[in-house]
């Protein structure tokens, strides 16, 4: 069976390329999400296999958003996308409980790498 | 870069040298051998310390240079070879093999790396209070180093295989190293698997402190990844050879048949000329298996340029061109000792000072590019930088305080100046450094460059820089050669170095100071009486010329009779008592004669 990916990020140029990326590796892209909240909403509805968590997000950002997934679902696999120079934000993610991270511009072959890392 | 796939070659390649450290070692107790014997075991001792260095084993390449000191002390006269240095000597060679082999294993060998590697490192200031931990360094352009060590020791702590970090919390000035403390039922496997797999990781090692149960199998390194949608065989090289061998072979012996052939017309003929078609392509997959693109070697090369700068305190922007030109991977790896001798001194001797690139008016970062092409049937490497350049008037002062023989008058060509810099202990350093050494290595580069049928051109000019090109034959195994008549005899020429051929009579042979001149076309070249040099004493006179092009320059060779172009086989050989040193080898020709494979560098 495929697995599952949720991709939030407000920009749908970052959408389309991780979709791009994650379905040429075989992912199914379940759901996308523009904002924190419905980034929560849509991971109760679909309960996917592997979140990527864009960290700055309008209406509730990605590290909330994590925080809020993990409370009701402490196994949820959440890979950050950071932009460079966020690392504080990204071990704040970290700490709240998010899996794994990947650095804007997205290298395919670092996102896969995490994704792997994340799924073990 | 994974640098653990680089782990087969070292290895070996380091046991080679290890040997031939031992040998030479022994060979110093004959008064005799001696002074040839140091320089061996200095060049091995040499060799390690940088091939360790590239790989990361500080402690080993520190050994090395231990070893190497010490062999400087006797050399210089400082101490003798008695009976007590000699043990010494000898137990540092055995501690040096210890030494790569734990490295090479990830494990310390009885008697501790560890302890060896006193050295003030920035991997080394980590004080690990574990007995089982990986040592870990993150790449150096890694943007978020902090996050990348947590992740992963979470990752490697969920994964039940590591207790905790060192340091246990990694603050805002965390430069890259730490360390997992393994839990003692660890699966190591697992642990490379994940390390490895990490491209954050720049390198890691892991180290099992205890000591080693008499039972340990060191862990096999790891297999190189295999490239998408090829599947590749590990084959031993030595099996390849074989093959590449047998089949030399066969085609030689096909070349007699057809010659044969050539006097009869039977229906034999037929049969020949499709079996001379199915061996020549045998011969081109044989070959094409032996070809591997010279970025197996290159891709070790900018970390060890990187740290080699820092070192030193060089400001050099390094680049590699023609990474995927394909060559022999025999010759590959027989030039990589070369060229990291050619980079190292490029670095530690080229390269100026950023202050004294701007005091000269220079950008402060210098240039530094290794560059391969291919041309004709070689392959040439170049290492070009735009440093100082050498400097003629030392090189010569230094070769006459040495009592060299040097050129009388003041005008010295760069072949000149090389072949002084080429002379054995010859180094214009004027200090020992960690990374260059004390100039133990352009005659090592040209013994070795010529031991594999290429040859080496310097061109230098003061304040602007110096080039090295090697121009090497694309594979050892067969070679094209032009076949030749002097004096009764038949040799071969390798046609690496053979520009073009001539009739004597559609030149004209002129003496220019003293010397003869042929003059070709609008050219003045050089002419060498091969007759004169093979001493021969049979009549008969010259009819043609091989012009042999050498770096820049192109002489003629006058031999009596062009006989044709083969395909030969040639097995290196040192030559017997008595040969003259002009002779690289020797084959086996088509009619099945033995003969002599020339070196037109020697008679140059």
């Amino acid at each position: 069976m495929l697995r599952t990916v949720l991709i939030c990020d407000d920009a749908v140029f970052m959408r389309t390329m991780l979709s791009d990326i994650l379905s040429h590796a075989g992912f199914s892209i379940v759901g996308e999400a523009q904002t924190g909240k419905e980034a929560v909403a849509k991971y109760k509805e679909l309960q996917p296999d592997l979140v990527t968590m864009d960290i700055v997000m309008p209406d509730m950002g990605g590290i909330e958003a994590v925080r809020a997934i993990c409370a009701e679902y402490p196994d949820a696999k959440i890979l950050m996308c950071s932009a460079m120079g966020q690392q504080s934000l990204v071990v704040e993610a970290i700490q709240a409980g998010a899996r794994d991270f990947v650095v804007k511009p997205f290298q395919p072959s670092r996102v896969l790498e995490a994704v792997q890392r994340v799924l073990g | 870069m994974e640098l653990n796939r680089y782990l087969d070659l070292y290895l070996s390649e380091s046991h080679d040298h290890l040997r031939l450290l031992n040998k030479s070692l022994l060979a110093l107790e004959d008064r005799a051998a001696a002074p040839g014997a140091i320089e061996e075991a200095f060049r091995a001792a040499h060799t390690i310390k940088g091939m360790s260095s590239t790989m990361g084993f500080t402690s080993v390449s520190d050994m090395a240079h231990e070893l190497e000191n010490l062999l400087d002390q006797i050399r210089t006269g400082v101490r003798t070879a008695d009976a007590g240095t000699m043990d010494e000597l000898l137990a540092a060679a055995d501690a040096l093999e210890h030494a790569v082999n734990a490295a090479a294993t990830g494990t310390p060998a009885p008697g501790g790396v560890e302890a060896a590697a006193a050295a003030p490192n920035a991997a080394k200031r980590l004080d690990v209070d574990a007995d089982f931990y990986a040592r870990i360094s993150l790449q150096e352009d890694e943007p978020m180093k902090l996050a990348r060590a947590m992740i992963l020791t979470r990752t490697a702590t969920s994964q039940g295989l590591a207790e905790r970090s060192v340091p246990e919390q990694f603050t805002d000035d965390f430069d890259g190293e730490f360390a997992l403390v393994l839990k003692p039922d660890a699966d190591e496997g697992a642990l490379r698997k994940l390390l490895e797999a990490a491209s954050e990781i720049a390198s890691f090692r892991i180290v099992r402190a205890a000591a080693v149960p008499a039972t340990h199998a060191p862990a096999t390194p790891t297999a190189p990844a295999p490239a998408p949608k090829v599947n590749y065989v590990r084959v031993d090289q030595r099996r390849l050879d074989e093959v590449a061998d047998s089949l030399g072979e066969i085609a030689i012996l096909q070349g007699r048949l057809d010659q044969v052939m050539n006097s009869d017309n039977s229906p034999l003929s037929d049969m020949v000329t499709r079996m001379t078609r199915l061996i020549s392509e045998l011969q081109h997959s044989i070959l094409a298996m032996r070809m591997v693109p010279v970025a197996d070697v290159f891709d070790r090369f900018p970390r060890m340029v990187r740290d080699a700068a820092r070192a030193l305190g060089k400001d050099v922007d390094f680049k590699i061109e023609g990474n995927d030109i394909e060559i022999d991977r025999a010759i590959l790896e027989e030039v990589a000792d070369p060229l990291v001798h050619l980079l190292r001194n490029a670095v530690d001797h080229g390269i100026e000072t950023p202050a004294e690139r701007t005091k000269a008016k220079k950008p402060a970062k210098a240039k530094l590019v290794l560059r391969a092409w291919r041309e004709r049937s070689s392959v040439r490497i170049q290492v070009q930088e735009d440093g100082r350049g050498v400097n003629a008037k030392k090189v010569l002062a230094k070769a006459r305080a040495l009592g060299l023989a040097v050129p009388e008058t003041g005008d010295v060509g760069n072949e000149d100046l090389l072949r002084i810099l080429c002379a054995p202990g010859f180094s214009t350093a004027e200090q020992v450094t960690d990374v260059s050494g004390r100039g133990v290595g352009m005659d090592a580069v040209a013994a070795k460059i010529r031991a594999l049928g290429g040859a080496i051109d310097m061109q230098t000019r003061l304040g602007h820089g110096t080039t090295f090109t090697l121009r090497l034959p694309l594979t050892l195994a067969i070679a094209q050669a032009l076949r030749v008549r002097v004096g009764g005899e038949d040799y071969a020429i390798p046609l690496t170095h053979v520009a073009e051929a001539v009739e004597l009579d559609s030149c004209e042979i002129e003496r220019h100071k003293g010397r003869e001149v042929l003059r070709l076309r609008e050219e003045v070249l050089p002419l060498v009486r091969l007759r004169t040099v093979m001493r021969s004493t049979q009549n008969g006179s010259e009819s043609a010329a091989v012009i042999a092009e050498l770096g820049e320059r192109r002489t003629a060779l006058a031999v009596d009779e062009l006989v044709g172009r083969e395909q030969i086989l040639v097995k290196q050989f040192d030559g017997a008592v008595g040969t003259l040193p002009i002779f690289s080898g020797v084959t086996l020709l088509a009619d099945g004669r033995p003969a002599l494979v020339l070196d037109p560098v020697s008679v140059v």
